[in-house]
């Protein structure tokens, strides 16, 4: 079970991962799209007001092209033997736990709690706490959680996919993993937010 | 047939053949013999070659029938490849 959910890029041949990882991302845009998420980053998720229903395709198209080109090219440079369909199944898959959150929006849940919170503390002069109401913090703060345990969750993935696709061993290789992670996170940022579609 | 031992127990260096004898006529030789390189390996890797060779050395046959991933199969074979030829880069 802990390879199924952690590292099943240790068991499962690449036919069958990309056959999870490709309906997996399709599934998991239109669940954004039905629950107005944007991934507008390789590690990032906000609610929209208003979306169209390719948004979230292109989000994720850029957001898997980008961080598996920068895996792709650690990867190269640490092996040569790495396979371009390895590093591109991490990235799928690692996704996943990433598509279940936009689940917490039903019926504008999440919306509306941070809506009725930022209506509070938006006035950063009088900022009146006890008039946050208790379910709002409670949502919010089970909405936190869960997403830091699934972005957790995706790195996690991520990193175990990309040994295994690289053969990478030592303390360095976290280390140029982490800044990867950080520059696909930058450039889609900034491909997301500059050209809006 | 209990496990052929590679290493020194005492201080973990590669250990020589020193006495060899026929089951037949029980002659024995004595001398010192260095092992066979790919004796050297642990039990887990010759086991890994063995398996390499009867599958006439396709690690994606291999990796279906022992239902290991391919890369996860290269990987093992690379981290031989490196025990063996400890100089060799990746590259």
């Amino acid at each position: 079970m802990k390879t199924i959910l952690f590292n099943p890029f240790k068991k499962y041949q690449e036919n069958t991962l990309l056959g999870i990882g490709i309906p997996a991302t399709i599934i998991g845009s239109l669940l954004a799209y039905a629950f107005y998420v944007r991934f507008d980053g390789a590690f990032d998720l906000h609610f929209a007001t208003d979306i169209n229903l390719w948004q979230p395709f292109i989000d994720n198209s850029v957001n898997i092209a980008i961080v598996f080109l920068a895996l792709f090219f650690l990867a190269k440079y640490h092996n040569k033997k790495t396979r371009a369909v390895d590093i591109l199944n991490a990235v799928l898959i690692a996704r996943i736990p990433y598509y279940l959150v936009p689940l917490l929006n039903i019926n504008n849940t999440i919306s509306k709690a941070t809506d009725q919170m930022m209506a509070i503390v938006g006035d950063t002069i009088n900022i009146n706490v006890a008039a946050i109401p208790v379910s709002s913090l409670i949502i919010i703060s089970l909405f936190a959680l869960i997403s830091l345990v699934a972005l957790v969750w995706y790195i996690i993935l991520l990193f175990n996919g990309y040994k295994i696709a690289s053969n990478a061993k030592g303390g360095l290789t976290i280390l140029f993993f982490c800044l990867a992670l950080i520059l696909a996170e930058i450039i889609t940022k900034v491909i997301i937010v500059n050209f809006p579609y | 047939m209990s496990r052929l031992p590679i290493k020194c127990p005492s201080c973990e260096q590669h250990l020589n053949v020193s006495q060899l004898s026929c089951l037949k006529c029980d002659t024995v030789i004595s001398g010192s013999y260095l092992l066979p390189k790919l004796m050297q390996l642990p039990q887990e890797d010759q086991d890994f070659i063995l398996q390499f060779v009867l599958h006439s050395g396709s690690l994606k046959k291999m990796a279906l029938q022992m239902e290991i991933s391919y890369p996860t199969m290269r990987n093992k074979l690379d981290d031989i490849i490196e025990k063996l030829q400890p100089n060799l880069s990746k590259l």
